[in-house]
């Protein structure tokens, strides 16, 4: 049994990491409807200006994060302006196939700098293990997990009694009512990109704390795509439920099930999940269903 | 292509591929062109055309469901490798020969596309492209992890032979190769003027308003993903065969997502905008390959080989500037002149 809570509590950290991740993607679709996919490179992204200042330049960590916040977010809004600006009436798969090129691009440059090479942050966090009953947990994974909740109720404070937070809901229901009520719908887009951005400067320092920076860190947006699938694509909280979930169901069954089949179940649950939750519930766990007409 | 002045009168008329004698010319010799080109072209030519007429009957599946059915599709590369590493367990271990290995490969990567497409009757656009990526990861899983694949060291297939004749070289699978992708353009061109190909286009605009209409949205769904899947069976069997290794590097999410942007480049629902897309990505490709030595002498920052990664920036720089310039792709280009010769010489 300790084992299992065991198993499961260090999923549930990996899995904070992925409901950061699936919140950024969920934050976009929310108000402009598009997916993306390129969002794994915006955490990519943010975890390498991070350690530029604080691994690089060797600047303290709460000087460090600001240019970081800023660069990345300045990313986000240069995505928005120059490349989904101009799709706007065009069908949502563009939009879709959209971000997908931008991820590519993305990933050239971000291949290009590391040149096949890691990067490790040094640490900033307290090191060591707590134990609560038997259980132990790495102390900077949990500050972490406690960051990433953080973040979660901020951002669902943000939508619910802030201004901005009203044009964002007004914006997902309808752009042109929206447009009606006074509200600037493309500057709305522009806040959602910066602050979806900033979630994932947040997670991609996150995930940069527990592992090294090396070329397959950008395909953690997948996961976080898938997260934020499985939640129900416009429900922050199915984004942290399933996220945390999935982070259980990976370290578990590849703690109980690697042995059965030979190894490499990590790799392949999320997926499996998917094709489950799709399958069951098409618009996630906690997703609206959206009814068609023709 | 039509000139001015040709009137359809029949239905036949209206659906036929080849319309005036000149269209047989021109058609005529240029399959005489093509199958003589081994006589006179270089060796790098040939292999790069191989490569090329690979792609384009993978592409020619990738746009029957995603062209034309509106399924999109980023399973295009593990169906591709179904089609593999069938075609070289059949002929490794059951010793069958390539020419009854070459259909059965197909058809088993349309069995698993069916699977695969299932998804496909309760989600589509986004969500179904999730899933497709979802089914490439567990597809290339289950061949790492199953023995008959060879796991990770791959499998070895023997080049076809012909009563003695040993298709061994880049010059010889050129034929084989060739004519696979004459047969497959045709049929696919086939499909998509016949009844099929009219449900698939419906349901591709409006399938709540096609299935009004009483087209069997199951049925033409899981059709359209059988027919896209052989294509990629029959490419990824005559592609183990071609290069006589097969593993799993050679059919990644990356190649699956190189298929999707051929088709944006080159145009949905459009055959002739395979044919564009391939040749348009695969000579950029080979553009980055020559030029990106000389950039990296010139700018020290890139590193020793920056190939891979240039050719990942130039991919998505092509794919953003046709998605906001020329969405409809290449293609489009393509009907403009078709209409404007059916007028030539008149303004309108």
């Amino acid at each position: 049994m300790i084992e299992f809570l065991q198993q499961a509590i260090t999923g549930m950290m990996i899995g904070s990491l992925y409901a950061l991740v699936a919140a950024a993607i969920v934050l976009v679709y929310k108000s402009t409807h598009v997916v993306s996919l390129a969002h794994g490179q915006l955490v990519a992204f943010g975890a390498l200006f991070f350690w530029l200042f604080i691994g690089g330049l060797g600047l303290p960590f709460w000087v460090g994060i600001i240019p970081a916040f800023v660069l990345t977010a300045l990313i986000g809004l240069l995505i928005e302006r120059l490349t989904l600006r101009p799709l706007i009436g065009q069908p949502l798969i563009a939009a879709f196939l959209m971000t997908f090129a931008i991820f590519l691009v993305l990933e050239g440059v971000f291949v290009l700098y590391l040149k096949g090479e890691t990067r490790t942050l040094p640490a900033f966090l307290p090191e060591g293990n707590m134990d609560i009953s038997g259980i132990s947990v790495p102390i900077n994974q949990f500050i972490g997990f406690l960051a990433a909740l953080f973040l979660f109720a901020a951002l669902s404070l943000i939508f619910k009694y802030t201004k901005i937070g009203l044009g964002m809901r007004a914006t997902a229901e309808d752009h042109r009512l929206a447009q009606g009520t006074g509200i600037t719908v493309r500057n709305i887009f522009s806040y959602i990109w910066v602050l979806s951005a900033i979630v994932a400067v947040v997670a991609g320092i996150a995930t940069a704390n527990v592992m090294d920076i090396y070329y397959m860190l950008p395909y953690i947006g997948i996961s976080g795509l898938i997260v934020a699938i499985c939640g129900g694509l416009d429900s922050l909280l199915g984004a942290l439920v399933v996220g945390l979930l999935l982070g259980v169901v990976e370290n578990v069954g590849a703690a109980y099930l690697d042995p059965l089949v030979g190894g490499g179940v990590k790799d392949v649950a999320a997926y499996v999940v998917l094709l489950l939750v799709l399958l069951i519930r098409p618009y996630g766990l906690f997703g609206l269903v959206r009814i068609e007409r023709i | 292509m039509r000139p001015c002045g040709v009137f359809d009168k029949s239905y036949g008329l209206d659906i036929a591929i080849i319309r005036t004698w000149q269209h047989w010319v021109i058609l005529i010799s240029a399959l005489i062109l093509l199958f003589l080109f081994p006589l006179f072209g270089s060796y790098y030519i040939i292999s790069f055309m191989n490569y090329l007429a690979i792609s384009v009957i993978v592409g020619l599946g990738l746009q029957i469901v995603s062209g034309y059915c509106g399924q999109i599709s980023f399973g295009q590369a593990a169906f591709m490798a179904i089609g593999a590493y069938t075609s070289a367990v059949l002929t490794i271990k059951f010793g069958v020969s390539f020419w009854i290995a070459l259909p059965l490969s197909g058809i088993m990567a349309g069995l698993v596309g069916i699977i695969g497409g299932a998804p496909s009757l309760r989600i589509k656009g986004m969500y179904l492209a999730m899933a497709t990526i979802a089914i490439h990861f567990v597809v290339i899983w289950l061949i790492l992890h199953m023995e008959i694949t060879g796991s990770f060291k791959g499998l070895f297939p023997p080049p076809p032979s012909l009563g003695g004749f040993e298709f061994d070289t880049d010059e010889r699978m050129f034929y084989i190769i060739m004519t696979v992708m004459v047969i497959m353009t045709y049929a696919a061109r086939n499909l998509v003027r016949s009844k099929v190909g009219r449900a698939f286009v419906a349901i591709r605009d409006n399938d709540l308003a096609g299935e009004v209409m009483g087209v069997n949205l199951y049925y033409y769904k899981l059709l359209a993903f059988f027919v896209s899947c052989f294509y990629a069976g029959i490419a990824g069997s005559l592609w183990g065969h071609l290069i006589t290794v097969v593993n799993s590097e050679q059919f990644t999410l990356m190649h699956a997502l190189e298929y999707i942007g051929m088709l944006i480049i080159g145009g949905m629902g459009s055959i002739p905008g395979v044919f564009f897309g391939v040749l348009f990505i695969r000579i950029l490709n080979e553009l980055v390959m020559f030029t990106s030595p000389l950039l990296a002498k010139a700018v020290p920052w890139l590193g020793s080989s920056p190939a891979a990664a240039l050719g990942l920036v130039a991919f998505g720089l092509a794919l953003i500037i046709f998605l906001i310039f020329e969405p409809r792709g290449l293609a489009h280009r393509w009907e403009i002149f078709k209409a404007s010769y059916r007028l030539y010489p008149f303004a309108y």
